[in-house]
């Protein structure tokens, strides 16, 4: 029996399963157990279409569940949505797992019901510009590549030859591409808020690369991990000291790389040029309610507040879609990335709504997604 | 012709039982009231919902005006305080987008400050004066 709080390294018990996964398979076995024994009725998996696509599908199959081990690091989609009135439990990085707990403020997720397995996360890629990097910058054909990876702050390729090819991430973000730009700021690594934290920080020695660090967050941890261990699925140990300060330290070592990253980014517009930046970025804005669509924040259904007003044929200056989103995303934008990611017209959507995000949710000392107790500001908080 | 000397369009959301009140009486005890003032009137500052003030900026609002009872004598309890609440994320992102702060206020006028109402209209009128139109006025609104 495990102890919320405790910190274990684990792996996956089936050889297959722990050598497919990521860093030992423990997500996968955690997931595919809470499957076998009843605690859900399915399980969010990705299913992979190549090395920069992925859907993700809610199956009931345990064998299903267990061949779906590996990260996706050029699949960038949110899966907070997609557990929205099911039984399921789901893997998640912190944008997934935050995505999950602010659905679940506006009651449109039963966390209950809802097991989180969450994963640590350095960042992810946008899967076109990964494709035009491996073109540019590795001179690889993308249909050829066969598996990726990363390691001392190095991307590498391998392809379908064996041919291994590695260039730091710091020199593909100086070019534009490596990770999409919302997760060079991003400021949540470990999801603390989800039911455990697993990750590949703090496993070293023998175990690196084929065991998990998993911490237990909460009871739904613990009934996730126990359920697992007694059907045999995974195996656990205590994470001794160094292992914990090593995890400890990579993860402020990238929180600090973060706040660099947002400096960078949110440079000042000078207050009389800032009304005519924003004016002019949403001109270009076709109203496909793409944005709101993938955000994974929003709870509002397709009539909404704010696609009352998708039209192009108003006289407005400014587009009033974006006005009520903007004020609607200020307390809970978690920064994801997707409206940016879809936008058809590559408005900065994400950089833009985080310029009203910043300053609101710092003023008020709220970091949304994180914990359950405060609730959304606009639902209002009387004292 | 002389030019007419610009006269801007000031939109103030007034809630039923006092700031509306307190227009009525500013009009009955005869204080002088600019012409540029627009009232809408709200059961309550509660009602008051963001988007109705983006919404008379992009219709060509020169500046909003939000108006309640005084905080706790909202006649639904805690209206005004939703309303503050709502208000301070409006302030915050009025500054953002860069536009203008003065041309957003918060005030809380009970029924029988008639004159309190026609000086806070008067003082912001004459402010826009001085700002000049609106820049998210649409093309063609005065
Ligand atoms: C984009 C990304 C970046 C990461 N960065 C770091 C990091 O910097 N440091 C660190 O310690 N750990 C990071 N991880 C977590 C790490 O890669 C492993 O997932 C974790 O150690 C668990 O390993 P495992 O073998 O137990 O997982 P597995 O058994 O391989 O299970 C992985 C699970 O993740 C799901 N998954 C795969 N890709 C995605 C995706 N793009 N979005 C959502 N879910 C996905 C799969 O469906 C599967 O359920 C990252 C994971 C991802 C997806
Ligand atoms: S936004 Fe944050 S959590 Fe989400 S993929 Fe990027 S770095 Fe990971
Ligand atoms: S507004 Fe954009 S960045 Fe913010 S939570 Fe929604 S999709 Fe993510
Ligand atoms: S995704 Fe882009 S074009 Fe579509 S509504 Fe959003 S900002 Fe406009
Ligand atoms: S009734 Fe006047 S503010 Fe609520």
């Amino acid at each position: 029996m495990v102890e919320v709080g405790d910190r274990l390294l684990g792996y996956a018990t089936d050889p297959n399963v722990r050598s497919k996964g990521a860093s030992g398979g423990l997500v996968t076995a955690v997931l595919a157990a809470a499957l076998e024994k009843g605690l859900v009725e399915g399980v969010v998996i990705l299913k992979r279409i190549d090395e920069y696509e992925a859907v993700p599908v809610i199956t009931d199959d345990v064998q299903e569940v267990l061949s779906s081990g590996g990260s996706m690091h050029a699949v960038p989609v949110n899966l907070a949505k997609y557990v929205v009135g099911k039984k399921v439990a789901m893997p998640g990085k912190p944008c997934d797992v935050r995505g999950v707990i602010e659905q679940a403020k506006r009651n449109s997720v039963d966390l209950s019901n809802t097991y989180i397995v969450g994963l640590n996360c350095g960042g992810s890629m946008h899967p076109v510009l990964t494709k035009e990097m491996l073109i540019k910058m590795y001179e690889i054909d993308p249909e050829d590549v066969v598996g990726e990876e990363i390691e001392k702050g190095k991307l590498i390729f391998k392809t379908k030859s064996g041919e291994e090819k590695s260039i730091s991430i710091d020199k593909l973000e100086e070019e534009g591409y490596g990770r999409r730009e919302s997760c060079r700021y991003c400021d949540v690594k470990i999801p603390v808020s989800a039911d455990l934290a697993c990750g590949n920080w703090g496993v070293i020695g023998e175990l690196a690369g084929n065991a998990t660090f998993c911490e237990v967050m909460n009871e739904k941890g613990k009934l996730l991990l126990d359920t697992a261990i007694e059907a045999g699925y995974v195996e656990v140990r205590p994470a001794d000291e160094k292992s914990i300060s090593i995890r400890e330290k990579v993860n402020s070592a990238m929180l600090k790389l973060g706040d660099e990253w947002k400096e960078k980014v949110f440079d000042e517009i000078p207050d009389k040029d800032r009304l005519k930046y924003y004016i002019d970025q949403f001109a270009d804005c076709i109203d496909c309610g793409a944005c709101k669509e993938v955000c994974p924040v929003c709870s509002c259904g397709p009539d909404s507040k704010c696609t009352m007003f998708h039209s192009l044929a108003d006289n407005y200056k400014m587009s009033m879609y974006h006005m009520v989103r903007l004020l609607h995303l200020s307390d809970s934008c978690i920064g994801c990335g997707q409206c940016a990611d879809v936008c058809p017209v590559d408005i900065p959507v994400t950089t833009i709504f985080r310029r009203f995000a910043n300053p609101a949710q710092k003023n008020r000392n709220y970091m949304p997604g994180m914990d359950l107790k405060r609730p959304p500001f606009l639902e209002v908080m009387l004292k | 012709m002389a030019e007419k000397e610009w006269e801007p369009k000031i939109v103030a959301f007034c809630c039923n039982w006092c700031s509306y009140g307190g227009a009525d009486t500013a009009g009955m005890g005869r204080f002088q009231q600019p012409s540029s003032l627009r009232i809408i009137r709200v059961m309550c500052s509660g009602r008051i919902d963001p988007m109705h003030v983006f919404n008379a900026f992009l219709e060509g609002a020169d500046a909003v005006l939000v108006t309640g009872c005084h905080l706790g004598d909202c006649h639904y309890v805690n209206g005004n305080y939703k309303a503050e609440v709502r208000y301070q994320f409006l302030e915050e992102m009025v500054k953002q987008l860069g536009l203008e702060p003065e041309r957003l206020q918060l005030n809380w006028i009970s029924a029988s400050e008639g004159e309190k109402f026609a000086n806070f209209v008067r003082d912001v009128t004459a402010k826009i004066k001085e700002l000049g139109p609106s820049p998210l006025k649409p093309e063609g609104v005065n």
